[in-house]
């Protein structure tokens, strides 16, 4: 009985281990051969996201046509205990010479594992490691080149714009309301680097953020795959008279667009343009602009520098507005929303911004 | 205090409400069937799940939402009959079979959506479209009552049903009067000729099929496509509503309502100036609350039950 009760349960398990496995995929395998320089991207998580990792993964993907790297891709999954043994299987092979990670989430494997791998090169983006070797890195992570967006300017951006546009009661057929929403999925630095950003370029504009702007986090046990959620939140904040919201929170926010469509209102999108990834026209319409935070621009300007020579290891980069690694998109929607003033202003702001004439608050 | 009563008072609330208990007061219950049948049902997410998936895209490949719905509540009772299989017939432990399941559905439904459209994170791409919605022809225009209670979606007030019907075939059928007593004692059944794995069974089966209406309601419903993993741990929240509600479908009821509440008002008062930790662990404090109201109640009766027996006993043999 006890023998049966066990396979039982193994036959359970073991069909589930296969059927959310780590996957591999191996894009070329000759290469190391061939003396090109080989990129190992690894997914805590999985591609497929049309928004960071997929951003991500397409500049690597450049690299191999424009400057002769050659890609190999390993997606972790979205189960957090297999990444640790997933970073420590990836970085023991002899198969890559870069090992390239992103997110917060990593960096504790990454200085774990840049000093054991010391010949070999880790990029870490959208996350840094400690540099001053008191914690983290036995080396110093002198082999580690990690870049950071500046989330906090293009949200300074995102805020500016808002105000501007229900300030003006600008957005067509909206209900003259001058509050927005900001929708994040857990309260952690990152995304408060966002609502930060958005209040102080909302606060630039005219707008009082205190009572203007309405955060609200997701959080709950899948805090960027609950639309459910991010719907009702949503919903609740048109209710109390947001204008338009703006979910930074992975695919819960996918649940504030159809709100916005039953409430006749606008959103922003993030990480990607939404404007053209979702696929419901009615949907499409109520975003006015996305903010993005380019992965991928970051990673292939690391390639290029890396094969230049010229790649910083050993300290930390950040990249914002100016170096094109954070922005706003400006299409068809985004023109025919917004008065050609505030896109004036808009830009004017940006300018600054860039130039380090206006300083944006962040949450680090 | 004016804001949060204002929100708290208002018929949008009321109406949240519903909306959000519907998948808590249907999983609960179906919960509830399995656990009085004596097989612990862990597998409500899984269920919900795997539903939800399989809903979505049923719908969006054949166009018919029913379609889906139906496919989804099948798909969801098939997963609790796995559990019975592995249960009753290999003699797995139903709670370690049961997170298997919830493992399998996690695994298996992000997989099928990515063959099926190569996408990882769900199936937004699908338009599969949403359960309508019931208007109330008359109520919708008494003031007050008829924002709350019209519009809802056609699951919701599957919801509201489910109790009373729940309750019926528990206590007023042979089924049900079969269901509890397998559950309460199976060999004493056993010996009546009761044929103990066919009422567990069925009871699994409709114990997946409600908690499939719930996991159909969040895709269908909630929202029109379906995320993966984004039932969000709602089952296990179903779970505990199950013994919250004392074993007893309007316990239950009102255990999964209280539940919902707790997360419409989290919602609600997200907005205004609470910080966002306390406000999200209203549901879990209340849970707390309750668990110890309900312990401290049962105490007091208990003593109260108690503590004239040693007292009455003798006197009353003594006097003449």
């Amino acid at each position: 009985m006890d023998k049966i009760r066990i396979l039982g349960a193994v036959a359970a398990l073991s069909l589930t281990l296969a059927a959310c496995g780590v996957s591999t995929d191996s894009d070329s395998t000759e290469s190391g051969k061939s003396g090109k320089l080989r990129i190992k991207f690894v997914i805590n998580g999985n591609l497929g996201d049309r928004s960071f990792f997929d951003s991500a993964y397409a500049g690597l993907k450049k690299t191999e046509k424009d400057l002769g790297y050659s890609l190999k891709v390993v997606e972790l999954g979205s189960d957090r205990t297999k990444w640790s043994s997933g970073f420590e299987d990836a970085a023991s092979g002899d198969d890559y010479d870069v090992l390239a990670a992103g997110t917060v989430d990593t960096v504790g494997f990454i200085s774990k594992l840049a000093p054991e791998y010391p010949d070999k090169k880790f990029w870490l983006f959208d996350g840094s490691v400690d540099y001053t070797g008191r914690s983290g890195c036995s080396n110093k992570c002198a082999n580690v080149y990690s870049v950071t967006f500046k989330q906090n300017e293009a949200a300074y951006l995102a805020g500016f714009l808002a105000d501007k546009l229900v300030a003006a009661k600008a957005l067509p057929g909206g209900a003259g309301n001058e509050k927005v929403g900001v929708i994040g999925g857990v309260q952690i630095p990152v995304i408060e680097d966002f609502v930060v950003g958005f209040k102080a370029g909302f606060k630039a504009a005219g707008g009082n953020p205190s009572s203007g702007v309405l955060v609200q986090y997701v959080g709950g046990d899948n805090p960027f795959g609950d639309p459910a959620k991010g719907k009702q939140i949503a919903s609740a904040m048109y209710g109390q008279g947001a204008e338009l919201v703006w979910p930074v929170a992975g695919s819960s926010g996918l649940g504030a667009f159809e709100s916005a469509v039953a409430a006749k209102r606008y959103t922003f999108g993030v990480d990607s343009d939404q404007f053209k990834t979702l696929t419901d026209a009615s949907q499409r319409q109520t975003v006015v602009t996305s903010i993005l935070k380019n992965a991928g621009n970051a990673l292939y300007l690391a390639a290029k520098a890396n094969k230049a020579g010229t790649l910083a290891y050993g300290k930390p980069a950040a990249v914002g507005l100016a170096e094109n690694g954070v922005g706003y998109v400006d299409n068809t929607n985004f023109d025919k929303l917004v008065p050609a003033a505030v896109r004036t202003e808009l830009e004017a702001q940006a300018a600054k911004v860039k130039s380090g004439a206006v300083k944006v608050p962040s949450a680090f | 205090m004016g804001p949060v009563l204002d929100v708290v008072l208002s018929t949008g609330f009321l109406a949240a409400i519903l909306g959000v208990s519907t998948p808590y007061v249907l999983a609960a219950l179906g919960g509830l069937l399995a656990e009085r049948a004596g097989v612990p049902n862990i597998a409500l997410e899984g269920s919900m799940l795997s539903a939800a998936c399989t809903g979505a895209l049923v719908a969006g490949y054949s166009g018919s939402v029913w379609a889906g719905a139906v496919c989804g509540i099948a798909a969801g009772a098939l997963l609790a009959l796995l559990l019975g299989v592995l249960h009753l017939y290999l003699g797995a432990d139903a709670i370690i079979a049961g997170i298997g399941l919830n493992l399998l559905a996690a695994g298996a439904t992000s997989y099928t959506v990515f063959a099926l459209l190569g996408d990882k994170g769900g199936t937004s791409r699908l338009h599969s479209g949403a359960l309508p919605s019931v208007r109330l022809p008359l109520i919708e225009d008494i003031p007050g009552v008829g924002a709350v209670l019209s519009g809802q979606n056609v699951l919701t007030w599957a919801a509201l049903a489910a109790t009373p019907v729940v309750a019926w075939l528990l206590y007023r059928t042979r089924f049900g009067f079969h269901l509890r007593a397998v559950g309460e004692h199976p060999e004493a059944a056993r010996s009546v000729g009761i044929h103990v794995h066919r009422v567990q069974f069925r009871a699994l089966a409709l114990s997946g099929a409600l908690a499939g209406a719930a996991g159909v309601f969040l895709s269908m419903g909630a929202v029109s496509f379906f995320v993966t993993g984004m039932t969000a741990g709602r089952g296990y929240i179903a779970l505990a509503a199950v013994f919250l509600g004392a074993l007893r479908p309007c316990g239950v009821f009102l255990a999964a309502l209280g539940f919902g509440t707790a997360e419409a008002l989290a919602v609600q008062l997200g907005n205004l100036d609470v910080p966002s930790q306390l406000v999200s662990a209203i549901p879990y404090v209340f849970t707390l609350l309750a668990l110890a109201f309900f312990a401290w109640r049962r105490r007091r009766a208990s003593r109260t039950d108690a503590a004239p027996a040693p007292l009455a006993g003798p006197a009353v043999l003594e006097s003449p």
